[in-house]
């Protein structure tokens, strides 16, 4: 790519109009989310191309993770810019393959492409640790590059397994 | 027998049995092993009753089995449930028996035919049913009178095993190999009936915990590729469609009979952080909790076995033996053994093998990994 090409796509990604409507905007606030988070997710996905694209093409799912919580936006395009459908996270922190490695033949396909490695995500388990606790969780994972993303239906799996760790090991 | 009838459990003893049941799912560190001989009308035949009136009777079957659950020290947590379930939800005529449990003597499902028009009851429906409405007294019963003990379990097994309690099982078999595809209908809807089933026990207590697995699809009926298609591949679906639908976080895989040609394939079924996973025999024998641990352990919590047939008419010190063996190759398992029976404890096992169980959990069951 020359430098030209790179200073528009960055331009375009750091002038990126982000929107969210009062409703997802309540429900970053339910989810102790943050809009501005939220944007910053988006860019980097954007700039990085490390997201995953549902496979009709309407819908980008990118995260941010730190040692504590990891967090995901939904979005699409809208307008020459961008909207936000959702906002969540999980403090089960993704490690790795369950078992070791992906057994990419036995695993379903997912909705969505990795859209780095241009890669059909799969549907498979990844251990997840939180409070010196590791165990399973089903997520969506690219056999090719390994990056893990959990749904946002399997959120309340998790977050009820958060509550159970919370009360028994906090 | 009505509450009042029972001495009151001791809360020294459910505090530690408590914590001795969290150890396999949080690691938080205990002294030993629990035990879980899946007890149900056994817990009946020590209070002098009969399976009939265990299953006529859900409240007094909860407060009996939690009952037990102290008598033997085991796992402290009331069941209530048994294998024909969600016929009669769908118009099958059950027939409670004197000395065992419940079984469907008419199904809805009687010509491939009637599977296309078969529909699958809503979650509003299948609340209001007969099978939700004797197993939420017993666990109303359970939460309102022993609370430490309660767990929001929903009684599946496998898609199989639906299909069986609403077509006989000799005509699924039968069609299986003459109209595989109206199986593979038939199997579908009983896979929406799992995640509406367990929909409700969730709505109804926060959480839920499912039992599913493969009972009816075992190696000693069918064939692997025959498991794959009509039991793990749908089952898998259902599960991720239960967790989906916010109706978690348990999974319990019950794969009870022989899974010689076929355990493998379910270290790749969906797991949620709280699962376990059990498989009842290796052939003719019980199955290697090494095997087990070899295969599962480093992915969930493993449920190591004894013999329901040694439990049944073995001595106490066969079952003691085997539990000890069992044990010794599970227990510091890396996320979590628990040690129990194949299958349900048989109704009328002696007490004092049971108890053997126990024993050796105690001898045989101490952690060395905290
Ligand atoms: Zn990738």
């Amino acid at each position: 790519m020359d430098i030209k090409k790179l200073i528009s796509k960055i331009s375009k990604v750091y002038s990126m109009d982000i929107k969210i409507s009062e409703e997802v905007a309540n429900l970053l606030k339910d989810n102790g989310l943050k809009a501005e988070e939220m944007e910053k997710v988006i860019k980097d996905a954007e700039e990085s191309g490390k997201k995953l694209e549902s496979k009709d093409g309407s819908k980008c799912l990118a995260k941010a993770e730190d040692d504590n919580l990891t967090c995901y936006a939904l979005y699409s395009a809208s307008n020459g810019g961008f909207s936000l459908d959702s906002g969540y996270a999980h403090k089960m922190k993704m490690v790795g393959p369950t078992g070791g490695e992906f057994n990419v033949e036995a695993a379903d396909e997912a909705d969505w492409i990795c859209k780095k490695c241009n890669e059909n995500a799969i549907e498979a388990n990844v251990d997840m640790t939180y409070l010196g606790v590791t165990r399973p969780g089903n997520a969506i994972v690219c056999p090719k590059c390994g990056d893990m993303y959990l749904g946002e239906d399997m959120v309340p799996t998790i977050k009820g397994a958060e509550g159970i760790l919370e009360e028994k090991r906090g | 027998m009505p509450a009042e009838d029972f001495a009151p459990i001791n809360s020294e003893w459910l505090e530690k049995a408590g914590n001795l049941w969290t150890t396999p799912f949080v690691d938080k560190p205990s002294e030993r092993v629990i035990v879980d001989p899946i007890l149900l009308s056994h817990a009946a035949a020590l209070f002098k009753k009969t399976p009939k009136y265990f299953w006529e009777n859900p409240d007094e079957a909860a407060r009996m089995v939690c009952q037990a659950c102290e008598l033997y020290d085991i796992t402290p947590v009331g069941h209530y449930l048994w294998a024909d379930y969600w016929g009669q939800d769908y118009g099958a005529e059950i027939k409670i028996q004197e000395t065992s449990p419940p079984a469907i003597t008419k199904y809805p499902i009687k010509e491939p035919e009637d599977i296309d028009k078969f529909e699958v009851k809503s979650p509003e429906e299948l609340k209001e049913g007969p099978t939700f409405k004797d197993h939420f007294k017993a666990l109303d019963t359970v939460l309102e009178e022993y609370p430490q003990m309660f767990a929001p379990i929903t009684q599946l097994a496998g898609p199989m095993e639906v299909a069986t309690n609403w077509a006989g099982i000799e005509d699924v078999f039968m069609w299986m190999i003459t109209e595989p595809e109206i199986v593979d209908k038939l199997i579908v809807k009983a896979t929406e009936h799992m995640v509406n089933a367990c929909k409700v026990t969730a709505e109804k207590y926060g959480a839920n915990v499912m039992i599913t697995g493969s009972v009816v699809a075992s190696g000693d009926l069918l064939e692997r590729e025959q498991i794959k298609r009509f039991s793990y591949e749908p089952q898998c679906k259902a599960v991720k469609n239960v967790l989906k639908a916010g109706a978690g976080p348990g999974i319990y895989y019950h794969l009870c009979g022989n899974h010689t040609n076929s355990f493998d394939m379910w270290k790749d079924a969906p797991m949620s952080p709280f699962t376990v996973v059990q498989v009842g025999n290796d052939g003719k024998n019980v199955f290697p909790s090494s095997k087990l641990v070899e295969h599962f352990g480093d992915r969930c919590t493993c449920f190591g076995v004894v013999d329901t047939k040694l439990i049944d008419r073995g001595t106490p010190r066969q079952v003691y033996d085997q539990t000890a063996e069992q044990l010794q190759a599970g227990k510091d398992s890396p996320r979590g053994f628990i040690i129990g029976s194949s299958c349900e404890c048989p109704t009328y096992a002696p007490p004092a093998n049971v108890h053997a169980m126990v024993k050796a959990a105690k001898d045989y069951g101490k952690y060395e990994k905290f």
